[in-house]
């Protein structure tokens, strides 16, 4: 989805930034928004007001707080898909390939 | 750098409206759970999430001294359960999933995902913009309708068992389904929390706030970081 808003809009992304939460080239305030998201999902306090205070400072508590939102949907689908065993179908998979290389899924080590 | 504070009354009303209601529902007779037991469900499901040293993946929370109460209207397997969605989701295996629902109703376990899936996202909603944490309310007494949908078939897309005909919306579309009102609060909260379904095919929709790249941008890091594959 990433990609694909990218490509609609002629943004460049590369995922390997934004695995590796380095920026994510040419996306508006990347670098506030991902190490918000980081900080939201661990849970050290004191990084997560330094985040959300950057994220203010820079793109104002609107979208913060619209960061925040989509922060929670994804705490919520990841659980979702997790949960009830939802997987893509294969030619999906096969079409994400790239991607998914990209952003070192290739290298991850299941935990299941 | 200071520290800005923000207020519930700051956050959007659509947003707001779709926690609150899904909130309410956690402790009001469900599908297929009381609401004590819904309510109990809901309070492991906040201890997984905010635990320093959580229960390992492997290890029944209910088989830990003092971490549940000694009392319990669920059953122990679904404290287990939704101790590990809301914590270990990357774990969850379909072996995993046959063992919980040999003892619970398949059903039912939809229902408490439904459970997983409301308290994550409003922690976590809060807990990023700094705003007072959750407080799940007291119990409402009453049975669990028992209302199961006409056509539930097997899916090749899910574990769990979806309406007919299955696998021709994508497998988190159809996940919920099996649960009308569990389908209903997740898919309102969905809607408010990202993007409404009607927009999803528009790359250049916007709330005027976050362009769709960014909330892209912000989706898969939070995916990555929870190691979820999907």
């Amino acid at each position: 989805m990433l990609s694909w808003s990218g490509n609609e809009q002629g943004i460049e992304i590369e995922l390997t930034d934004v695995r590796d939460a380095t920026g994510g080239a040419n996306v508006k305030f990347a670098r506030e928004l991902l190490d918000f998201a980081t900080a939201a999902t661990e849970l050290d306090d004191a990084a997560i007001v330094l985040a959300r205070e950057a994220l203010i400072k820079t793109a104002g508590v609107a979208v913060t707080i619209d960061a925040a939102a989509v922060i929670a949907n994804f705490e919520m689908m990841t659980r979702l898909a997790d949960s009830t065993g939802a997987r893509m179908p294969e030619e999906v998979v096969a079409q994400r390939l790239g991607a998914a290389t990209a952003m070192g899924v290739d290298q991850a080590v299941s935990r299941r | 750098m200071g520290n800005t504070t923000i207020s519930l009354g700051e956050v959007r009303q659509d947003l707001v409206r779709a926690h609150n209601q899904a909130i309410a529902a956690l402790s009001k007779p469900g599908t297929w759970w009381t609401g004590a037991q819904r309510r109990e469900l809901a309070i492991t499901a906040q201890l997984a999430i905010c635990e320093l040293e959580p229960v390992a993946p492997w290890v029944g929370v209910s088989t830990v001294a003092n971490k549940l109460p000694a009392s319990l209207t669920a059953p122990k397997i679904a404290h287990d359960a939704i101790y590990r969605i809301s914590r270990h989701a990357a774990t969850l295996t379909r072996e995993w999933y046959e063992k919980v629902t040999a003892e619970i109703n398949p059903l039912a376990f939809v229902e408490l995902c439904g459970i997983a899936c409301t308290i994550a996202p409003v922690m976590a909603f809060r807990r990023s913009l700094g705003l007072p944490a959750l407080e799940v309310g007291p119990a409402e007494s009453g049975q669990p309708s028992n209302k199961e949908p006409d056509n539930i078939v097997a899916a090749q897309l899910n574990w769990v068992p979806v309406v007919g005909p299955a696998d021709k919306d994508a497998a988190v579309v159809q996940a919920f389904t099996a649960v009308p009102e569990t389908n209903r609060l997740i898919w309102a909260m969905a809607d408010a929390q990202y993007i409404p379904d009607k927009e999803m095919v528009d790359p250049k929709w916007t709330r005027g706030t976050l362009s769709r790249v960014q909330m892209e941008l912000i989706a898969t890091r939070v995916s990555q970081q929870r190691e979820c594959f999907y």
